[in-house]
């Protein structure tokens, strides 16, 4: 089993070095699935999964290596496999039921953002993540996934080919559609902000 | 300032100049993600000092980052998750 490290660890010190180096990334991986998945118990149980599969193959993670990249690799890996054949919808892009309270076309019909002008900042904040949410949430499941992977989780062009398979090139090409995708839903809105000229 | 401009470019026709544009809108996501070699932010920098459109194209892109990046909230992991992926470890073998 542990040919890798030369010596066979207790499972209590696999344990212990598996939840040092592996759990620390629990957040970022939830998120990532929470909006691969657009749903929290699917997320729920693709990190499960996720963690459990990285158990499995723990003997082959190099300590001291990009855990972060290597479990977002695998949860990208098993909701391509069986997440995407369960849920037959072409994701479930009815982002109104997951973001719930905040409705675009409601703040638009009243004035739009004149109205949230006396709000304190932080509910404009608020408002400002709904839409982009919202927005991000309609993309197609790999444009969403480069964006999150790059501007939320900071990967590198390098690590994101690693976590999808795919050549930088593609990487490149691919974040460079999403993001005009993504500006094109949020133009609207943009211009209500008063940040398109 | 606009003999100034002529004078500092004395060399560069319209055709080159959009080529250059070109380049450097094929550059801006390389710019933001902190992607591009220092010789291409040279060059990136040097040119949308020079130009307005570019500049605020670049402004934009900066801006769609920060919208995901600053804004986009994050969902809390539930306790439970942490407590059922540890109990399953436990429990392999
Ligand atoms: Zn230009």
């Amino acid at each position: 089993m542990s040919d890798q490290t030369g010596k066979q660890l207790s499972k209590e010190e696999k344990d212990a070095r598996f939840e040092a180096e592996l759990l620390p990334v629990l957040d970022p991986l939830y998120n990532f699935a929470y909006r691969l998945t657009l749903d929290e118990d699917d997320a729920n149980d693709l990190v499960q999964e996720t963690y459990l599969k990285a158990y499995r193959f723990f003997d082959y993670f190099e300590q001291g290596t990009n855990a972060k990249a290597w479990l977002f690799r695998i949860l990208k890996n098993s909701f391509i496999n069986e997440f995407r054949k369960k849920s037959k919808q072409p994701a479930k892009v009815d982002y109104s039921e997951v973001e719930g309270y905040y409705n675009t076309d409601d703040v638009e019909g009243e004035g739009g953002v004149a109205t949230t002008t006396d709000m304190r900042t932080e509910s404009v904040q608020d408002l400002i993540g709904d839409e982009v949410a919202s927005a991000l949430n309609a993309l197609p499941v790999d444009f969403r996934t480069v964006i999150i992977l790059c501007d939320l989780e900071g990967f590198t062009y390098e690590e994101m080919a690693k976590i999808l398979d795919i050549p930088i090139g593609t990487v490149r090409s691919r974040l460079h559609r999403a993001r005009n995708s993504l500006k094109e839903k949020l133009e609207k809105y943009a211009k209500s902000m008063g940040y398109n000229s | 300032m606009e003999a100034k401009f002529t004078e500092a470019y004395p060399k560069a026709p319209d055709a080159a100049r959009e080529a250059e544009c070109g380049r450097v809108s094929d550059m801006l996501d390389l710019m933001i993600d902190g992607e591009a070699s220092s010789e291409e932010q040279r060059f990136f920098n040097d040119h949308i000092e020079e130009c307005v459109n570019c500049f605020e194209n670049h402004q934009k892109q900066k801006l769609l980052k920060g919208l995901v990046s600053g804004h986009l909230k994050r969902v809390i992991v539930p306790q439970s998750l942490v407590r059922s992926i540890k109990a399953r470890i436990q429990e392999t073998l």
